[in-house]
């Protein structure tokens, strides 16, 4: 494309009061480009404006105003490159004139005196200028074949649910059950929690409605007895092969070599080619990843629904609470088949259970936790089970023993429906020990609302044991991906299918495949559905954004994705081992091959890369590097005591609203920083940070998301990433005798952008004490 | 520690309690506000968060003998102020209810009072009751003679003594009995949680306590505390009064008959008469105004009980204060009909006081001085 430039800048929300309009606009004039200023760029005068000179043939814009993520649709121009230089939020609104006085007509010119403000303006318009001449305009992603059909993995209340609602979409839709029939756990159930208004009392569990439900829609296939041996290719075009269940066909998923067997026996690194052959010995009888099916069926995404299994508790772990001792203590799931088979009755003498306890937490020390992979569900059919017993004997009674009480929403209802039940018990306390009692039993307990030690004779115990994800037990989703199977860090979310706490349910870390209902985390019917429609929403997002050669998420509709310059490709690996995404998978020479709609473009293969030989059309190394060689660094040539200069490399997701934020309200800070936007801290290239210090900056700093086992990163691994390669630059900075405090990383979450002032600000401080760098000037 | 405590749940006392206006006592999640809002709770295991908990668990032994249901005055502020509508107050007003007719001898009796579908049998109790023993006897005379209207010409002042003294004897026996089994709970539950470690009660020291306790209690000292209900503690004070007032009367009344040899109708002018009128018409407003202040909290419960208790003060009230008026203007047929009446109420009230709610008068009252005597704030 033939590029047309223009500078426009904005002289609205105080722009022109604070800057020197003159003195900007000379710099794209020096440079020959063509520069307008307007009062208020965004107003409709100002649009014409631009769309005239763009009918006039301008197709590259710099349009230095307010910040990218304000009037986004306003400036966006289709076929048109556009940057937008933040001279409102990140200058003149974070960088008061009283602060920052401008320069007095004696001042100019002395070679003492300097425009902080004024610098930093006419920087970030150089740097707008440097990425828009090495951008391109981005061109989709199509694959050659493409699938619209949508996979469900799991037949129960979830599974069934997604496949409902992805059908009444239009979408043609597979379910695989490996139980010969459908509906899952819910199918073993007297009765369900409620699920609607007003939440009071129990229902006949919905699920065999679902079942004909499922049976008599015509765009759902039901496979039973059927799973996944693997699925390979990328969103859009996941090839599926099938299998019964406990087959073994050549099909079936490998896995990758463990660590161990990646060195051979001296410890040192064995060849890509001596790892494949050793991989292809690991994994006998099964075709590589990159082998398709050619019998394999396409689709376009997958609803992982495969949901969970009873906990099974260890031999004796709950021992002091009878479980595997006394048969009249039983889990939750045991005691729903005995409620489905009929009156509650004891399993040890057939007699009428009509005085059970019901533990939620099992104590025998310090912690005061529920059992494990418990949730607000297990506290909730705690209640369901009591009103069992209420249902069953006039008299019965039902004790319920809790640390922790969960009726979260409206499900308060029903607690509260429930504790008004004369026969239903309910306290806050420690069960230390069940013991027999007579034929029946005696339930001990400390700390209770009753304010001592209790005991209470019960006829049986029910634990409130836990969902386990069958992902902890099996991968369940075979992904023929070269980083594994199943998902790479399950074990942060206590082996749950997820990939962030707080943000983007039903994403797991694979593009493509969405989890909802039981294997995401302990969930209600209720929940279960509504998560099977957030993964079905999911399921057609990917489908429609992979159709159309964009991102899906979190940049969804982004239109790029890494580009490789293969001839220079040395087959390290570290991209294919580092991408949080499994996009990439290497070939017997260890070449990555790419699946760009398995790709969240977040640029970790960039950051990651040695050769630097990845690249997106509007974000790559050479884009960011000239914007960092754009920044002046005076030297004392230019002034006595020159400022200082320091490279901030900040992540869009959180740290660069937050900054916004910051100017919004008024906060001010160092008028030394350059603040450049990047798509992650995983994909700053360490090439960046010795470009600014070779060119006399001094100091740089990223700001990004928290990372470790709570991260908030939108990419998962990138903030951890970047954190491991500042320390591995430190290394770097002292062999040149550098201080390795000129370098940093910052973790910000969006809601503390109150403290970034003072993060700056004592960053620029330390690095005025370090003094220059000594490269300035060189 | 003591022992294990063993919960033994009595799923018909949680219905009998809901039934006697303890109907939300379910609702209570124990956040304890009733305890921190009620003003006259000791600091020391303070009611009633304890008594809601155990109320919802039917743990009637912790309940029945448990002498703070007693403490409390029943004002309401807990009630106002519980964030789950558990009503704590009416909870603890039901317990008492149903204590009351546990330490009864004759449980029956408490059914009876305490059952509105009964109220034919309690007032119609006295009514065949008169008319057999006048009959008998001879003492009823529907023709009374003489131009002056003399109840006592009509129903004997031989025929009132009668029913009436072993309709209170009745009542002071079942008070003796249940008053002395309610002292020696009270005692053992305030041992088992710890609100004394006085082993045994001295008599003297209790006497004592009750001593210092009047004062407090005909100043309506605790009443005035609370702050939701504080005009109820005037109307009581009335009533209170009233009662004493008509009881004085009565006595000398009784002295000046059978000592004095004085028979009535007495003079208006006379002091006594003047004192009885006085406690009348405190009676009658009194009990107006309780009527009145239970119309309109509508968050607070009138349960049948407290109806009974209002409504039988101001039925006596009104039918002794009728029963002079048509005297005096010589509506004799009206007067006559009236006495009767009144007489039928007086009678319930003395058999059933010791299962009515007018019981407090007795278990409160040594329940206080209890808690004084073994100095509990």
């Amino acid at each position: 494309m033939d590029k047309k430039y223009g500078v426009y800048i904005c002289e609205g929300c105080g722009i022109g009061d604070a800057l020197d309009m003159k003195a900007l606009c000379e710099i794209p004039e020096e440079e020959g480009v063509p520069v307008k200023t307007h009062p208020f760029l965004c107003g409709k005068d100002g649009v014409a404006l631009l769309e005239k000179d763009i009918e006039e043939g301008t197709n590259t814009l710099v349009i230095a105003a307010c910040s990218r993520r304000v009037n986004f649709d306003v400036f966006r121009f289709d076929g048109c490159i556009v940057d937008r230089v933040n001279l409102r939020e990140q200058v003149v609104w974070s960088h008061p004139r009283s602060e920052f006085p401008a320069l007095t007509e004696d001042q100019k010119g002395d070679e003492e005196h300097f425009d902080r403000l004024e610098m930093l303006a006419q920087d970030y318009i150089r740097m707008g200028m440097a990425k828009v001449e090495k951008i391109d305009l981005p061109e989709p992603y199509k694959l050659d074949n493409f699938s619209r059909k949508i996979l469900v993995i799991g037949g129960g209340v979830t599974g069934m649910s997604a496949a409902l609602d992805a059908a009444k979409a239009g979408y043609e839709v597979t379910i695989l059950e490996k139980e010969a029939v459908l509906g899952g756990n819910a199918i073993n159930w007297r009765k369900q929690l409620p699920l609607q208004s007003p939440y009071e009392e129990l229902i006949p569990p919905v699920v065999s409605d679902m079942i004909q439900a499922v049976e008599s829609t015509s765009n759902i296939t039901v496979k039973l007895e059927t799973v996944a041996a693997r699925i390979a290719g990328e969103p859009g075009n996941f090839i599926v092969t099938q299998k019964k269940p406990g087959e073994k066909i050549e099909f079936d998923v490998p896995f990758p070599l463990p660590e161990e067997m990646k060195v051979d026996e001296k410890g040192k690194e064995l060849t890509a080619e001596q790892l494949h052959e050793k991989f292809l010995e690991y994994n006998v009888g099964k075709n590589d990843i990159l082998t398709m099916d050619s019998d394999g069926e396409a689709f376009g995404a997958v609803i992982l629904a495969a949901g969970w299994r009873p906990y099974e508790p260890k031999e004796g772990e709950f021992a002091h609470l009878g479980y595997g001792e006394l048969p009249d203590v039983v889990t939750n799931v045991q005691f729903e088949e005995i409620a489905n088979r009929g009156k509650l009755i004891r399993p040890s003498d057939g007699k009428e259970a009509s005085s059970v306890v019901f533990i939620q937490s099992p104590g025998g020390g310090d912690d005061d936790g529920d059992f494990e992979y418990a949730g607000s569900v297990t506290s909730l059919v705690a209640l369901k089970q009591a009103k069992y017993v209420r249902e069953d004997f006039p008299e019965g009674k039902s004790f319920l023993f809790y640390q922790h009480m969960r009726t979260p929403g409206l499900a308060e209802n029903f607690y509260k429906s429930l504790q008004q039940d004369p026969g239903i018990f309910l306290t806050k306390g420690e069960v230390t020990q069940v013991s027999k009692n007579g034929d029946g039993l005696i339930v001990e307990a400390e700390n209770t609302l009753l304010g001592e030690k209790v005991q209470v004779k019960a006829d049986m115990v029910v634990l409130g044991t836990g969902m386990v994800p069958v992902t902890k037990d099996d991968p369940v989703v075979n992904l023929a991906y070269r980083q594994g199977p199943g998902f790479r860090d399950n074990d942060i979310f206590q082996d749950y299918a997820d990939s962030n706490f707080i943000c983007f349910p039903y994403e797991t870390q694979r593009t493509g495949i969405y989890a909802a209902g039981g294997i995401r985390r302990s969930l209600t019917v209720e929940e279960s559905m509504e998560d099977a429609s957030g993964a079905a929403l999911k399921a057609i997002q990917c489908i429609n954004s992979a159709n159309r050669g964009v991102s899906v998420h979190p940049r969804s509709g982004d239109m790029t994705f890494p580009d490789f310059f293969f001839q220079r490709c040395t087959q390290c690996k570290r991209c294919t081992e580092e991408c949080p995404f499994g996009a990439l998978d290497d070939d017997e020479k260890g070449t990555p091959k790419p699946n760009p709609t398995r790709c969240r473009r977040c640029g970790t293969c960039m950051g990651a890369c040695p050769e630097r030989i990845i690249g997106f059309a509007d974000y790559n190394i050479d884009s960011v590097g000239s914007m960092v060689k754009s920044i002046d660094v005076p030297s004392e040539d230019d002034y006595d005591e020159p400022p200082m200069r320091i490279l901030a490399l900040v992540c869009e997701n959180d740290a660069y609203p937050a900054l916004d934020i910051v100017g919004l309200n008024r906060m001010s800070y160092s008028a030394e920083i350059r603040f450049i936007p990047v798509r992650c801290l995983g994909s700053v290239n360490v090439i960046w940070i010795k470009d600014a210090l070779s060119q006399g900056m001094d100091g740089v700093f990223l700001l990004g998301c928290k990372h470790g086992d709570d991260y908030q990163c939108h990419f998962v691994k990138g903030s951890e990433l970047a954190e491991i390669r500042m320390k591995k630059i430190g290394e770097a900075l002292s062999s040149l005798a550098l201080e390795t405090e000129r370098v940093a990383q910052f973790q910000i979450a969006i809601d503390e952008y109150d403290k970034i002032p003072q993060i700056v600000n004592d960053f620029a401080e330390m690095i005025e004490e370090l003094g220059p760098n000594p490269f300035k000037g060189f | 520690m003591a022992d294990a405590y063993v919960i033994e749940p009595d799923i018909g006392f949680i219905h009998e309690v809901k039934g006697l206006g303890g109907g939300d006592l379910k609702k209570c999640f124990q956040c304890a506000t009733c305890s921190v809002a009620c003003p006259i709770s000791p600091d020391n295991k303070p009611f009633p968060r304890k008594e809601m908990i155990a109320a919802s668990w039917g743990l009637k032994d912790k309940l029945v003998g448990n002498g703070d249901v007693w403490l409390c005055h029943n004002c309401g502020d807990c009630t106002t102020l519980c964030p789950r509508g558990a009503k704590p107050g009416d909870v603890l007003g039901a317990i008492r209810a149903y204590a009351v007719t546990e330490y009864g001898p004759v449980k029956a009796m408490g059914k009876l009072i305490n059952d509105p579908k009964m109220l034919p049998v309690v007032l119609g109790i006295p009514a065949v009751l008169f008319l057999v023993l006048g009959l008998i006897t001879g003492l009823l005379n529907f023709n009374p003679e003489g131009d002056r209207i003399v109840h006592a010409h009509f129903f004997s002042t031989w025929l009132v003594d009668m029913v009436m003294l072993p309709a209170a004897a009745w009542a002071v026996i079942n008070f003796a009995i249940g008053l002395k089994r309610f002292l020696n709970d009270m005692h053992q539950n305030a041992l088992q949680e710890g609100k004394t470690d006085i082993e045994k009660i001295d008599p003297k020291g209790m006497v004592m306590g009750l001593l210092r306790m009047i004062p407090a209690i005909l100043k309506h000292d605790k009443f005035n505390e609370c702050s939701e209900n504080k005009d109820r503690a005037t109307a009581h004070m009335m009533v209170l009064f009233g009662f004493i007032g008509l009881f004085i009367v009565t006595n000398i009344f009784f002295v000046a008959i059978y000592g004095l040899q004085i028979h009535g109708p007495y003079s208006q002018m006379n002091p006594v008469k003047w004192l009885g009128n006085v406690s009348g018409v405190a009676l009658i407003i009194g009990s107006i105004l309780m009527i009145r202040s239970r119309l309109s909290k509508k968050d607070q419960v009138s349960a049948y009980k407290d109806w009974w208790l209002v409504g039988w003060a101001l039925a006596l009230g009104v039918t002794g204060m009728s029963a002079q008026v048509t005297r005096l203007l010589g509506l004799a047929g009206i007067s006559y009909t009236v006495y009767y009446v009144h007489l039928m109420f007086i009678w319930s009230l003395f058999f059933f006081i010791p299962y009515s709610k007018l019981a407090h008068l007795v278990y409160r009252t040594t329940a206080m001085a209890y808690n004084e005597y073994i100095g509990r704030k």
